[in-house]
């Protein structure tokens, strides 16, 4: 029996729009914020539309915690999610704000800074577009996003991205890369309008330490590592110095200056503040991962990785315990808290009290989920 | 406005292959024209 082909097309488009509500529900549920408990010393929520109002009510508004305390002192600008499928970066953020209490200075965070790539995940990937976490209140889901803004928000991308002002050409999918748009511009893309942002809120807070919390592929040279800018050197060199006396090898790694449009060489070179950029190691963003799926966000276990690492070629230790996020968080906040306490053995006129993050230690032996709300 | 310029070139898009689905005559191809639709009008509606 032949079927009349235009009632074929007629129940193809059926099936297509089922398939596009069934997806786009799935789809619009990564639009759903993240819910973070500020902690008890929480002075005020700000949006980065207070810096740059054309960001106002739209995707790229994110939120900015300020924690100021009773003392005077030093200014701390704590961004993360520049990269929303980097969690160590993001739940490092979540956990400072959620415990952190501030005796001396002003701590501001930015949990989610490129807001906009946490309601999409990459295409082509096949990443999870969330991961949960226990927490004192029971189980927390948490967004995993993208490397770039959502294209909903900046599209079409360029063949060649040219990065304002020093004209460097990066891959056309860079143009969406909030780490490659600093210092931005009023009147670019969406991207360059957050980095114009941020940047702004660096000059206008008057910043005086700023970290970046990022992570990357095992494959990557630079993971483990401090970026600094050649300002901030003496203070990340010390820093590192007392990281090894806990046994924590973080490597040095000095910001290129003929490479822009990062926040380690732009917030350096455009604003008065002591840059830094930290990385963990993240397997699932490397191209050896396998399985691709929320467990490997949590506990960075990879068999791949582990038979790379045993041919001798990976740069990395890496075991057979993988590189949990709980590991991953525990080293970007005990890397924040040895740059500040050598940003204060420095600059002693002008020092910024931190209390309430937990150690390397301490993290590792409790568990992030006795330290979320 | 570049953007826009593109939604508009995708809704043109996707009527041609809508007129085009109900031209063919192979089923496989048109199962094929209705697989290039779909994330054609997830975009138009701003959905992913």
């Amino acid at each position: 029996m032949k079927i009349d082909h235009k009632i074929v097309a007629s129940f193809l488009l059926f099936l297509m729009t089922v398939v596009c509500i069934v997806s786009g529900v799935e789809f619009l549920d990564m639009r759903t914020p993240d819910v973070i408990y500020p902690s008890e010393d929480l002075t005020k929520i700000g949006k980065l539309s207070d810096y740059f109002e054309e960001l106002k009510d739209g995707s790229g508004d994110t939120d900015i915690y300020f924690f100021e305390g009773k003392e005077p002192g030093a200014t701390v600008l704590l961004l993360c999610g520049t990269h929303p499928n980097e969690a160590s970066g993001f739940i490092a953020g979540v956990l400072a704000t959620e415990n952190v209490k501030i005796k001396a200075g002003r701590l501001l965070i930015i949990p989610q800074a490129c807001l906009s790539g946490f309601s999409c995940t990459d295409p082509m990937e096949g990443y999870p577009q969330s991961y949960t976490l226990e927490s004192k209140s029971g189980e927390r889901k948490f967004r995993f996003g993208s490397r770039v803004s959502n294209p909903l928000d900046q599209w079409p991308d360029p063949l060649v991205y040219s990065h304002f002002p020093s004209g460097q050409k990066l891959s056309g999918f860079e143009t969406r890369n909030l780490n490659r748009s600093y210092p931005g511009r009023p009147d670019g893309t969406f991207t360059e309008k957050v980095g114009y942002a941020i940047v702004q809120l660096i000059k206008k807070e008057k910043i005086d330490l700023a970290f970046d919390l990022h992570e990357a592929a095992p494959e990557i040279p630079i993971i483990n590592a401090i970026i600094y800018h050649e300002k901030s050197e003496d203070i990340g060199l010390n820093a590192i110095l007392n990281l090894e006396f806990r046994d924590l090898r973080y490597a040095p790694e000095r910001s290129p200056e003929n490479f822009h449009g990062l926040s380690h060489r732009e917030w350096g070179d455009n604003t008065d503040v002591y840059p830094f950029l930290m990385e963990t190691c993240n397997p699932i963003q490397g191209r050896l991962r396998g399985r691709t799926n929320s467990e490997l966000i949590l506990t960075g276990k990879s068999p791949q990785y582990l038979a790379a690492q045993e041919t001798g070629k990976l740069r990395i230790e890496y075991d057979a315990e993988g590189v949990p996020l709980d590991k991953r968080v525990a080293r970007h906040l005990q890397g924040f808290l040895e740059i500040v306490n050598s940003y204060n053995e420095f600059f002693p006129e002008k020092t910024i009290l931190l209390e309430g993050l937990p150690e390397y230690e301490d993290l590792l032996e409790n568990g992030l989920s006795n330290y979320l709300k | 406005m570049i953007f826009w310029l593109y939604i508009v070139i995708l809704v043109l898009l996707s009527l041609v292959i809508v007129k085009e689905m109900f031209e063919e005559r192979d089923w496989k191809k048109q199962i094929a024209l209705v697989m290039v639709l779909i994330p054609f009008i997830l975009r138009i509606f701003l959905i992913k």
